[in-house]
């Protein structure tokens, strides 16, 4: 999962000139997530792994890694 | 007949072609085009050989920036001129002048200068200097570059390192349009026509609102900018999160400015507000493409009957937004960008500005947010930068544009507008209807 993920961030969203040197702790808004990109993010990550992602959660501690954006995702989709 | 073709150096993308035809309807109200400006205001005279010399180097590295836009057949071009125009322009105030007025009027008339289309030079640099008081104006005109890609060429002035500077690029296959264009197969383009085309039916059941006196002829661009103090910068940017979260940013501008045009006249004709705001393809952060338009217009739109509920209106404008990419209608204008591009100007115009349905205009303001401006540092050539705002001029009606940035921790607010549709006074009025907005808990 944080694979794909990763790949739609460096694909779409955001430039990073190393991006195998971004670890997944991270801070993907320095980095330049920005509102509209963490919005494309979560209708991506919606359709992909078939959760919802409840608005009241959007919030910087959940989007701010890979790890914290994998674990959020993780308990949803049960 | 045959055209001459040896002298092109690349054709126009579909998002080119959008704010080209923009340039056309403005030029067609006897304005001066779709002229755009960045402003910095600067705390001392910068180091001006240097500023001359990086210059010099940004036109060797983009030599587009010497290039003629011109009409080939049906399409459009940018095409090599016999001779180059100089790049850098240097005003420097009479003694005998009043600072500020020099400088605001010297801003004006470079927005406000009217020159043929294959004439006009793509880009230009002034320096306007009096004592006390300096501003470095960068002046585009629409078709040749978007905000995003202005934003990136500043960057590059700023950035001393010339190795760094080497990153600053051009696409290196299509333009971005292309690009995303090309990911969809023929159908899934056609569907996503299909969808955008819906969406703007839909947009246009309600008539937009506009605040201009349409019964006067433009004149010419007037602006008021408005820089506020990092505490009340501070403040909104709370607010900004705890109305519309973190995905949103932008609609709370859009929302505040929607309640503030509204609270000057509740009984002005319409339906709701609609404004478009673009959509930018390129990747945060992202140092190329600088040159050419990589966006897409997308809409908010609010009826009246729900501008005086503060929560149900950022509600509204979230859930607009979210539907938006939900239904992926972002990537759908892309095939309607395409397909207007082989329209004529004036066809194109009337399909970006008009509703199907009243034949009315479809925009109450053009709205920019470029969010916080990220050059390498706050100084500029020795000097450090203590302001920034953006221009542009507009159609028509709408005749206003609301045009926000953040640097170093403050806001401002740019409101650009046509006078005498609109005067300085009613715009003075509005401005603080907007703070009051912002600002309100």
């Amino acid at each position: 999962m944080k694979q794909k993920i990763r790949e739609f961030i460096f694909n779409e969203l955001i430039f990073v000139a190393e991006p195998e040197k971004f670890s997944d702790d991270d801070d993907l808004l320095e980095a330049g997530l920005d509102s509209m990109g963490i919005m494309r993010l979560i209708m991506h990550i919606e359709d992909q792994f078939g959760v919802t992602l409840p608005d009241s959660e959007i919030d910087p501690d959940n989007v701010k890694s890979f790890n914290t954006l994998e674990q959020w995702v993780l308990q949803h989709q049960a | 007949m045959n055209t001459p073709t040896e002298d092109i150096i690349q054709m126009l993308n579909p998002s080119d072609c959008f704010t080209l035809a923009m340039d056309e309807e403005i030029r067609q109200e006897q304005m001066p085009g779709s002229q755009c400006g960045f402003a910095l205001e600067l705390s001392s005279t910068p180091d001006i050989t240097a500023i001359e010399q990086r210059i010099h180097e940004f036109g060797e590295r983009f030599p587009l920036v010497f290039a003629s836009l011109q009409q080939r057949g049906k399409r459009f071009f940018w095409c090599k001129r016999e001779q180059q125009h100089p790049l850098f322009h240097h005003h420097i105030a009479p003694d005998t002048v009043n600072a500020a007025d020099f400088h605001k009027q010297t801003v004006l008339s470079l927005l406000n200068h009217r020159q043929a289309r294959e004439t006009i030079p793509p880009l230009e640099f002034h320096l306007i200097q009096s004592t006390g008081k300096n501003t470095f104006l960068m002046r585009w005109i629409h078709p040749f570059c978007d905000a995003k890609g202005a934003d990136l060429i500043l960057k590059y002035l700023c950035t001393d390192d010339a190795e760094q500077r080497l990153r600053f690029d051009l696409p290196k296959l299509e333009p971005l349009v292309n690009q995303q264009l090309d990911k969809y197969k023929w159908w899934q383009k056609v569907l996503l026509f299909i969808k955008a085309k819906r969406h703007i039916t839909q947009l246009d059941t309600l008539q937009s609102i506009i605040h201009a006196d349409t019964s006067k002829a433009p004149k010419q661009l007037n602006f008021n900018t408005y820089t506020l103090s990092p505490e009340q910068t501070q403040s909104i940017n709370k607010l900004t999160r705890q109305h519309v979260g973190l995905t949103g940013t932008s609609l709370y501008y859009v929302g505040c400015f929607m309640r503030a045009l509204h609270k000057m006249n509740p009984e002005q004709a319409g339906d709701a507000y609609c404004t478009p705001y673009a959509f930018n393809l390129r990747r945060n952060k992202a140092l190329s493409p600088l040159l050419g338009n990589h966006v897409a217009p997308l809409f908010a739109q609010a009826p009246k009957a729900i501008l005086h509920d503060r929560a149900a209106l950022f509600q509204h404008l979230k859930q607009q937004n979210a539907n938006t990419l939900r239904e992926k209608l972002d990537y759908a204008f892309l095939p309607l960008m395409w397909a207007a591009s082989w329209l004529s100007l004036e066809q194109h115009g009337q399909k970006l500005r008009t509703s199907m349905r009243t034949g009315t205009e479809r925009s109450s303001f053009w709205f920019s947010d470029i969010g916080n401006v990220d050059l390498s540092s706050a100084s500029f050539f020795k000097t450090d930068i203590t302001k920034i705002y953006h221009l542009c001029q507009i159609s028509s009606p709408p005749a206003l544009a609301f045009l926000s940035c953040q640097f170093n921790q403050q806001l401002t607010l740019s409101y650009n507008f046509i006078e005498p549709l609109f005067s300085e006074e009613w715009i003075e009025a509005l401005h603080k209807n907007v703070l009051e907005e912002l600002l309100l808990e």
